[in-house]
């Protein structure tokens, strides 16, 4: 009985554990090809300007190494990563997940092991590690700065719901990572509740904004939902092309959740504060030959880790040289950070011919896992109510931990760069 | 709606002598935003500048084909028999005369007719009667080309030294055009592979590798994944780009077709593209039967029974609203 249903839910869980990748952790989603298509050469050129004077930004660009955006705690006191150091960490990343997940490793049949169907056969496969022990260079620890008060209770009070919505499962009956901060009990009332944010945010027990109930889209979080994309974001691919007073970025990132951002060169203002976008209002300026962008009027409805309709970006985008774009972005939110922070980081060009960019965003086109998901849940609801089946409470759906990724929850098989 | 080749051609010589007059050099291009009309209608290589805001501004996403009007996007046979009288149906009928369906002279070329093979007619006509549940657009699927081009939705062209990029405000859907050698993209898609080439001052644009799932209208005008558009776009003013479209599919079609229509340029001073990013408003439609407390009462399996209960707030009866 048990085992259908999560066989039931197979798809839609595992999409979930790579939400967790994209949205959660904020590591960049490699699902695509993640190698440079064509190496770039030994020697960089200088950085080509455009016929009317301004830099070139033009083309497709990635990262070619993989930096944590935080500092981890182990590396507290360095900012960059001796070469050997760089080596070494590659080879255990590459070991542990590479490692095929065996009965040693994690029980067949469990809720855990769903999460391990996303291993290195499919998409975890990693660049190498960067020079730098994090993306962000302000504060100088590397680290997101702390919450404010009134960020720190809505977080709380998230997690608090999150976790109730999880006390029936054998997650927190067995102490499972899943279940951390939680206990094991009855079926919460909460269940009946409606979660106490739309963006159900950095929560343990709900992946990419997942809750632990799936008794409507909503439950499922913008991941699930096909709307997991944000700004700004630090993985996959950039198409960019340029006109004199417009830029147009495509952002090729997590698995067919790209989009696509048109961005005035423009003294003009934002519109009106009641105009409210998933990806904010960008109005560009070239400051010398550096591109400056000012994002405003986001939604409520946006995310990025935590922040919504109040979140300000301000990019830089330089071209260094001819292999090399980067990206620089202070990101504010007085209501969610008690200072801005700022993230750099540099992406390689990679060749026009090759086109080795994932231009569609048909994730809601071919989510299949929704439907399945909500179906599975109302045969769950279905079956119990005759006595046939588990209360649903019991279940974990998504985010139940194991092997998400091709990296234990904690131990010796866990990411050594989170 | 279409220009004789005189006026065109005189259209394109003024623009040419304008940019002549401006000069590349003269541009300040911070103090222009998208949709100002004082700026050079050509790229410093000499190219027709299509980088802005646009829109098409006809009936084509409801019917590539001309129509009359008609009462409801959705309509139902009414009391007289007629074809000609059918009423609004449930789906659309508390929202009277904004749910009708405008006329259009149509925007195919020729005798006005799309040259269907005769089982694909039978399934388009299938298709038109079968639109809530068959239409992508209701889905916020991607929407396609040429469809994308004419939807009641701005996009943004901006056109690069070595490629164009567009981006469309329905479901954020995007299209590059390339030009010269370029790979193909690894599976077949919706809004199609688009190489271009420049033939005198109108960019032809060959559009190939579609997946063959969109449609052409909300009409059931539809293709198959050997669908093949060759586009041609020429500005007409720096304002209106003159769009064509010639359509091939053998497998749906006895030859090929065109369509043409204007493209006018948002002119709004400081317009952004905003998002209508659909997603989130297509899922009552397609999930609404599978919530655990049903928002829509009558969902049986997937097939929602819409009721229409309006219910008049005190005051705004139609015989009081009349009297203020």
């Amino acid at each position: 009985m048990r085992r259908r249903f999560l066989e039931a839910l197979g798809v839609a869980t595992a999409l979930s554990a790579v939400v967790l990748l994209l949205t959660f952790a904020r590591e960049p989603v490699r699902a695509q090809t993640t190698q440079p298509a064509t190496p770039a050469p030994e020697k960089a050129g200088p950085a080509p300007t455009l016929p009317w004077g301004v830099p070139d930004l033009q083309g497709i660009w990635t990262r070619d190494s993989d930096e944590p955006l935080q500092r981890p705690a182990k590396y507290a006191d360095k900012a960059t990563f001796t070469d050997e150091e760089r080596a070494a960490l590659d080879r255990q990343i590459s070991e542990i997940v590479g490692r095929e997940a065996t009965e040693g490793r994690r029980q067949r049949g469990t809720e855990q092991d769903v999460g391990g169907a996303y291993n290195s056969a499919v998409f975890t496969s990693h660049l190498r590690t960067g020079r730098r022990t994090s993306m962000i260079i302000d504060p100088p620890d590397g680290k997101i700065p702390a919450v404010t008060p009134e960020e720190k209770k809505r977080r709380a009070d998230m997690l608090e719901f999150a976790l109730a919505l999880m006390q029936a499962t054998d997650e927190c009956e067995k102490h499972l990572p899943a279940c951390n901060g939680g206990k094991y009990g009855p079926p919460s009332p909460r269940r009946n509740e409606v979660a106490p944010a739309y963006v159900m945010n950095a929560v343990v027990g709900g992946g990419g904004g997942a809750i632990n109930r799936s008794d409507g889209p909503e439950d499922r979080g913008h991941g699930e939902r096909c709307m997991a994309a944000a700004l700004p974001d630090f993985g996959g691919f950039r198409r960019i092309v340029q006109s004199r007073d417009q830029v147009s970025i495509l952002y090729d990132v997590g698995q067919g959740q790209g989009w696509i951002r048109a961005i005035p060169i423009t003294n003009s203002p934002h519109p009106p504060k009641g105009v409210h976008m998933w990806w904010g209002d960008s109005r560009a300026r070239w400051d010398g030959k550096t591109l400056v962008v000012d994002v405003t009027n986001f939604s409520e409805k946006s995310n990025y880790q935590g922040a919504h309709q109040n979140l300000h970006l301000i990019e830089k985008w330089e071209r260094v040289d001819s292999e090399t774009l980067r990206y620089t972005v202070t990101i504010e939110d007085p209501t969610v950070w008690t200072k801005p922070w700022t993230v750099t980081h540099d992406m390689k060009k990679q060749s026009d011919a090759d086109n080795r960019i994932y231009p569609e965003p048909r994730c809601h086109e071919g989510n299949y896992g929704m439907v399945g998901l909500l179906a599975g849940a109302r045969e769950a609801d279905r079956k119990y109510a005759a006595g046939k089946g588990p209360n649903p409470a019991t279940l974990c759906l998504g985010a139940c931990g194991g092997f998400a990724g091709g990296f234990a929850d904690d131990g010796a098989d866990a990411n050594p760069l989170r | 709606m279409r220009s004789p080749a005189g006026v065109a051609i005189r259209a394109v010589i003024a623009a040419a002598a304008i940019a002549a007059a401006v000069g590349c050099d003269a541009l300040k291009p911070n103090e222009m935003g998208p949709g100002t009309t004082a700026r050079s209608t050509r790229t410093m290589d000499g190219k027709p500048d299509f980088s802005g805001v646009w829109q098409a501004n006809n009936e084509a996403n409801w019917d590539l084909q001309a129509h009359s009007a008609r009462a409801g996007m959705v309509t139902q046979a009414g009391v007289y028999p007629y074809e000609y009288a059918r009423v609004a149906a449930a789906p659309v009928v508390a929202l009277g005369a904004a749910a009708g369906v405008p006329a259009s002279i149509g925007v195919v070329e020729g005798d006005g007719e799309i040259p269907y093979k005769p089982e694909a007619a039978a399934l388009k006509k299938e298709n038109g009667e079968h639109w809530i549940d068959r239409d992508p657009e209701l889905k916020c699927y991607l929407p396609g080309t040429p469809r994308a081009m004419y939807m009641p939705y701005p996009f943004q062209i901006t056109q690069g030294t070595n490629q164009i990029q567009m981006a469309f405000a329905f479901s954020n859907a995007s299209r590059v055009i390339h030009f010269g050698k370029v790979e193909r993209p690894p599976d077949l898609t919706y809004m199609g592979h688009s190489v271009g080439r420049w033939e005198g001052d109108t960019l032809v644009v060959d559009v190939t590798e579609f997946n063959g799932k969109n449609w052409f209208d909300r009409a059931g005008n539809f293709h198959s994944d050997a669908l093949h558009v060759v586009e041609r776009y020429t500005l007409q003013t720096p304002d209106v780009i003159r769009y064509e479209a010639t359509i091939e599919d053998p497998n749906v079609f006895t030859k090929a077709w065109k369509i043409s229509m204007p493209l006018y340029r948002r002119m709004e001073p400081n317009m952004p593209l905003l998002e209508y990013r659909c997603i989130e408003y297509a899922e009552e439609f397609m999930y609404g039967g599978l919530r655990k407390q049903q928002l829509v009462k009558h969902w049986e399996g997937e097939t929602m029974i819409v009721d229409i209960t309006r219910k008049v707030p005190p005051g705004d009866k139609l015989y009081e609203w009349y009297r203020r």
